[in-house]
């Protein structure tokens, strides 16, 4: 089974995020740039089904020129070899032009399984597996906390807000996985030696037939008319105990979705 | 001159971090107080070549150097696990047996060191030789083709997790008559080899052992080298051994001012966070500037002696271990104070590393005996001693 993983170079949510005071987009330049963390849970996926089923991983990425230590990052985790399109023209691209610029390069790879991290810590929005299925025309099984391959059918625990259901779908198909599914593995000394090596194909926007003005900025089907900083954390809900103190905690953690 | 890392150590770095958060300094107190040993970080760091990086590839190493060991120490230690067996198995004990054993002592030895599979203590020092190693006095007589081993060792860490033990020895120069050093080999369950623990006062999961060694047989092959290899071999240790333990103390010293840090910029007494009084800002920037400083002189120490300059290496390697054991005894002594009261509480996990990071300007080599070398070696100065 040969697999493509997307792999998005993000910056760290851990440390302060902003957006370009230009041009609205995300602000790459002064973050520390690291792997998109739900990738690193495809990643893990798509080597435990290499190691069950054999085939071939291929790690792709679109981003600027910098997302090339993200790829030998991915790499040093195990996948084979890699495919990192970089165009300038690409600044800015919206979740509809990213897909077709990934849908593109997918198509050279002509993959059994595509697997992504469900969302992206920068953008959020949760699209990209759905668009690329649809331009491909294969099947999506997105938001997955649990893949089964059986031969050609991939069987999946879609995670729900109230719980779960079983989807199933033949190969070729793109998966998209939650951080529940899997333990990512730290990679070995040797992983990231070996990664220095492997094949990483750089392609740009004319490689693939796409014309720059069908992405970027200028291409971009929505536009960050404003943006301001999240308000500041507000005090905490308070339940006084009167007798129902149980009740009410559960009423909260429910209405946070937290049970 | 180049100041940055490769792209390879950096993501070692980055690894090796993620693994030590995943572990964390509540692990390693939890482990020390309950007397047992930090067994699945040292065995998931192993399997993941983390302490085999500066093993030889054609031994299943990662072929690094002590720069990709040092990373892997000041890491676990900067994620609150400072682990001193990497000082004495793959820093002191891989690097003599990779560079002074045998071709049968390397291929039967090495790939365990590879994959953290083999732990080897090292035992230099006696109750009657600590700072002067001319007085050791634990001898190695042949008896056949084999050795017997007679004497104290006292201070040695990790006998108890260690499978063998590096014994620094003496025997009889057969020219001159003389003793002079030769290393050996002792399995930790060898008859004859007794050990007592002793009491510390430092939290670590990580003992220390009085050795005494009762006539102890090893075979021939337990010798490093040959019976000329004994000084050369333990020198070979050294620079290893200075540069490790000094990322060690660096590592220390990240964390507990980290833990500092948060705290100084959450912590409100009078209204503001009590890291806007310079009177603790100060101190905490201080601090960070010592330890950047001794960790630049470990970063210079292990890239001479990776570039194999290792007569240059030393005297870095000794001032890297100086300036970063002062910069780790400070760092903590001043993450406690910026803490207050809870500074010195297990909860906040900073006064857990005192012992440690006073141990550190005793072990493995003591300040005044850095401070004497280099008042010979590099300001030419006659010793009294
Ligand atoms: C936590 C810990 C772990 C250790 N692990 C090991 C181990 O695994 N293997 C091992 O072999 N050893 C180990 N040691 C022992 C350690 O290497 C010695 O304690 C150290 O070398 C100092 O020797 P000493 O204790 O005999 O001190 P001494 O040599 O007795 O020195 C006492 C004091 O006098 C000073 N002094 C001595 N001579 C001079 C001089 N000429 N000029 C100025 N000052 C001088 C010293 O600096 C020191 O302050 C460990 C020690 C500790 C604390």
């Amino acid at each position: 089974m040969n697999i493509v993983v997307l792999v998005k170079q993000v910056p760290d949510s851990g440390s302060e995020r902003g957006l370009s005071a230009d041009d609205k987009t995300v602000d790459r330049g002064s973050a520390n740039n690291v792997i998109n963390e739900m990738d690193e849970y495809a990643i893990e996926e798509a080597l435990k089904i290499q190691e069950a089923h054999g085939g071939e991983v291929t790690v792709l990425t679109v981003g600027p020129q910098q997302a090339a230590e993200s790829i030998r990052k991915a790499l040093s985790m195990g996948p084979d070899k890699a495919m990192h399109v970089v165009d300038d023209a690409l600044h800015g691209s919206c979740a509809l032009a990213t897909s077709k610029v990934l849908a593109a390069a997918i198509g050279r790879l002509s993959p059994d399984l595509v697997i992504s991290g469900a969302e992206s810590t920068d953008g959020r929005v949760q699209v990209i597996p759905h668009m690329i299925a649809e331009r491909l025309g294969i099947a999506a099984l997105t938001g997955a906390r649990k893949l089964v391959v059986d031969g050609a059918t991939l069987t999946v625990e879609r995670q729900t807000d109230e719980g779960y259901e079983v989807v199933t779908a033949a190969t070729p198909a793109v998966v998209s996985v939650w951080d529940t599914i899997n333990e990512p593995r730290y990679p070995s000394f040797k992983g990231i030696m070996a990664a220095k090596k492997k094949p990483v194909e750089t392609l740009s926007l004319a490689d693939l037939g796409i014309a720059a003005d069908e992405v970027g900025l200028s291409g971009a089907s929505s536009a960050v008319v404003e943006a301001g900083k999240r308000p500041p954390r507000q005090g905490g809900t308070k339940v006084t105990d009167e007798g129902d103190g149980g009740v009410k905690l559960v009423e909260f953690l429910a209405s946070e979705k937290f049970v | 001159m180049d100041f940055t890392y490769t792209p390879e150590q950096r993501q070692l770095r980055d690894a090796v971090s993620a693994l030590g958060r995943k572990y964390g300094h509540g692990y390693f107190v939890e482990k020390a107080k309950a007397g047992q040993h930090t067994t699945e970080l040292w065995a998931e760091a192993g399997k993941l070549g983390y302490l085999g990086v500066n093993v030889p590839a054609e031994y299943g190493g990662g072929g690094g150097g002590i720069t990709e060991l040092a990373i892997v120490c000041e890491e676990l230690a900067a994620a609150g696990c400072p682990l001193l067996l990497l000082v004495v198995s793959p820093a002191i004990a891989a690097t003599v047996i990779a560079r002074h054993g045998s071709a049968e002592q390397r291929t039967e030895l090495l790939p365990g060191f590879a994959d953290g599979s083999l732990t080897v203590a090292f035992a230099i020092t006696e109750p009657e030789a600590g700072s002067n190693a001319h007085r050791l006095a634990t001898v190695a007589r042949r008896d056949g083709d084999d050795w017997l081993l007679s004497g104290r060792k006292c201070f040695i860490s990790g006998v108890d997790q260690a499978d063998r033990i590096l014994v620094v020895a003496r025997t009889t120069d057969a020219a001159t008559g003389r003793l002079k050093p030769a290393l050996f080999l002792v399995p930790t369950d060898a008859p004859g080899l007794t050990k007592s623990k002793l009491d510390m006062e430092i939290v670590s999961p990580e003992n220390q052992w009085l050795l005494y060694l009762d006539d102890v047989r090893v075979p021939a092959g337990a010798l490093i080298g040959d019976e000329d290899a004994g000084l050369p071999a333990l020198f070979s240790g050294l620079n290893p051994e200075r540069i490790t333990v000094a990322a060690m103390s660096a590592g220390t010293a990240r964390y507990a001012l980290s833990r500092a840090a948060d705290y100084a910029a959450k912590r409100a007494v009078w209204g503001k966070p009590i890291g806007t009084h310079q009177g603790v800002a100060h101190p905490l920037a201080h601090a960070q500037i010592q330890v950047e400083l001794a960790r630049l002189m470990i970063a210079k120490a292990a890239s001479l002696y990776d570039a194999g300059s290792d007569l240059e290496a030393g005297v870095a390697a000794n001032m890297a271990k100086y300036a970063s054991a002062e910069a780790a005894a400070l760092a903590v002594d001043t993450a406690i104070q910026v803490h207050g009261g809870n500074g010195m509480t297990t909860e906040y996990g900073v006064a857990t590393l005192l012992g440690a990071v006073r141990a550190g300007r005793i072990a493995p080599v003591s300040r005044e005996m850095i401070l004497n070398f280099v008042a010979q070696h590099v300001l030419g100065q006659d010793k009294s001693y």
